[in-house]
């Protein structure tokens, strides 16, 4: 078993990788492989960052890890998939598209995007048995985010399993430039509006993600300790939708309002 | 075609005593398919009157399908409103009896008193320039029609569903908050069943208040002062039953308290 094991994993990698990077979406792993559990899932996604961290023949500059996506942090998310926790992936400096500007539509298959609360770490954090109060002391500052979440499978039919393996459906991410202290918001309450070419499409509040944000990264550092991992100085955290997803196509522009932390926006290049 | 004046006075008589004895009817656009949104408005106004006449007063006005998921949904594109009495006030932390009621459903909204009368076609920062203070309200409405069937006019007729409110006590004036999005969390029982923001009251709850201005203008009605303002709600409703302990927390606003008895 284990030697197949290993086989599916990187077969289950190169099918996702290919599609990455061919633009046409594939069949999810679930459907062909439907052994393949959550261990199983989070070992495609550190072979596909490995890839993608050694550029394994494309272009351009080989990407760094920059941090951390914490995703399916709502009730209704989770009991969709069946599911009772998060799950994260790997954010790369070439996913980083700055505020107010353009992201590249053919990087994107499936785009959609969410506002979320973006951590960013003073000093390092390592679980087990992180609380939330460590959270608070190792966060040097918080600013709003849009993440733009994308699918490498057909139609977004995906298991838990799938989404792991395809890096948590991470696509790109756009941070605020404005820092505000974690101490000063009261982030449960923060209430969340997604405009789409000016018109409201999701609303939402902090504690839409898991209760409060802080609890999903209190749950993403504990978790990460399971893989021998810690969260590291400097690193970005992106926490967790406010709110619905909405769609986009090209053309569209985005903006995320978070009350207390401002807004951040981006286009979609036509 | 509009309908007959008797049968707005049958009709208003009919849902008055619906909502007065929590007794399900039949939708009015039934027998009456050819009802008009100006007749049901009529409707709802006669049935005010009915109100009056037992001694109760009006203390407000609440407005309804201020989100576009909602109006998407009743295929409309604009909101509607209906009158709020002083008998369908609550207090907060007030206890109400599931039995009163036929489908009730709460609903986390934005209210307005106003600190002067407003009247016209009003934009979103003059509507507020009459308003004295901001708070947070718990809206329960219930719909007097059997199945839970019923068209936007019926709804109309039917003031709006409108059947109790709790305002907050935590108060604010409204330049003193980020009004236009205002974190809301809905819970039952301590559990968190709906969260949101006032943004998805037409974007801003200001609006709101000036579409309502301007849809009572059309009737050459405006807003007194002292009026009370539910905006809209910020989320779907949430169906209570007996034994919920209905809270609501708007950011800046404090928190709101509902318990549901047998």
């Amino acid at each position: 078993m284990d030697e197949r094991r290993n086989e599916v994993i990187v077969e289950v990698a190169e099918r996702l990788w290919k599609a990455q990077f061919s633009g046409q979406v594939c069949v999810a792993p679930s459907e062909d492989y439907p052994k393949f559990d959550v261990a199983a899932a989070y070992a495609v996604q550190n072979q596909l960052i490995q890839w993608r961290q050694t550029k394994r023949g494309l272009a351009g500059p080989r990407a760094t890890r920059v941090g951390h996506k914490i995703g399916l942090t709502s009730d209704a998310i989770q009991s969709w998939l069946g599911v009772s926790e998060p799950d994260f992936g790997v954010l790369l400096d070439d996913m980083v598209v700055l505020d107010g500007r353009s992201a590249c539509c053919e990087r994107l298959l499936q785009p959609r995007v969410e506002a979320e609360v973006a951590f960013v770490l003073g000093s390092d954090l390592a679980g087990p048995g992180v609380t939330a109060a460590d959270v608070v002391s190792a966060t040097d500052h918080i600013l709003p985010a849009l993440e733009i979440i994308d699918s490498r499978i057909a139609d977004w039919k995906i298991t838990y399993e799938d989404t792991i393996a395809d890096n948590a459906s991470s696509g790109m991410f756009v941070l605020g430039n404005r820092p505000r202290i974690l101490k000063d918001v009261d982030l449960r309450l923060a209430g969340m509006a997604l405009r789409k070419n000016g018109d409201v499409v999701s609303t939402g509040a902090g504690a839409a993600c898991l209760g409060h944000p802080i609890n999903a990264v209190v749950w993403l550092v504990n978790k990460l300790a399971g893989f021998d991992q810690k969260l590291e100085a400097g690193s970005v955290i992106l926490s967790g939708a406010l709110g619905p997803v909405c769609d986009v196509e090209p053309g569209d522009w985005v903006r995320g309002d978070i009350a207390g932390l401002g807004s951040v926006s981006v286009r979609f290049q036509g | 075609m509009a309908l007959e004046d008797k049968i707005l006075d049958e009709l208003a008589t009919v849902v008055d005593e619906a909502a007065r004895n929590s007794e399900p009817v039949k939708m009015l656009t039934a027998d009456y398919p050819e009802m008009t949104l100006e007749d049901a408005y009529t409707i709802q106004r006669r049935s005010m009157a009915r109100r009056y006449a037992r001694g109760e007063s009006l203390v407000g006005m609440k407005m309804g399908l201020t989100s576009k998921a909602k109006m998407e949904q009743m295929g409309v594109h604009n909101p509607i409103y209906g009158h709020l009495t002083d008998a369908m006030m609550l207090g907060d932390g007030a206890e109400i009896s599931a039995g009163d009621y036929c489908h009730p459903r709460v609903e986390p909204e934005i209210a307005f008193v106003m600190g002067e009368d407003l009247s016209g076609e009003v934009g979103p920062r003059e509507a507020l320039s009459a308003v004295e203070k901001v708070c947070g309200a718990l809206e329960i409405i219930d719909s007097r029609y059997q199945n839970f069937e019923f068209t936007l006019i019926d709804v109309v007729a039917d003031n709006a569903s409108s059947t109790g409110f709790a305002l907050g006590t935590t108060t604010a004036k409204p330049d003193e908050l980020e009004l236009g999005n205002l974190g809301m969390v809905m819970s039952v029982n301590g559990e968190v069943v709906e969260t949101g923001s006032s943004a998805a009251i037409l974007e801003h709850p200001a609006r709101s208040l000036a579409a309502l201005s301007a849809m009572l203008h059309e009737r050459g009605e405006g807003l007194k002062a002292g009026q009370v303002v539910l905006a809209g709600g910020a989320t779907k409703a949430v169906h209570v039953e007996a034994g919920d302990q209905v809270e609501l927390e708007v950011d800046g606003l404090g928190r709101i308290q509902l318990r549901v008895l047998q």
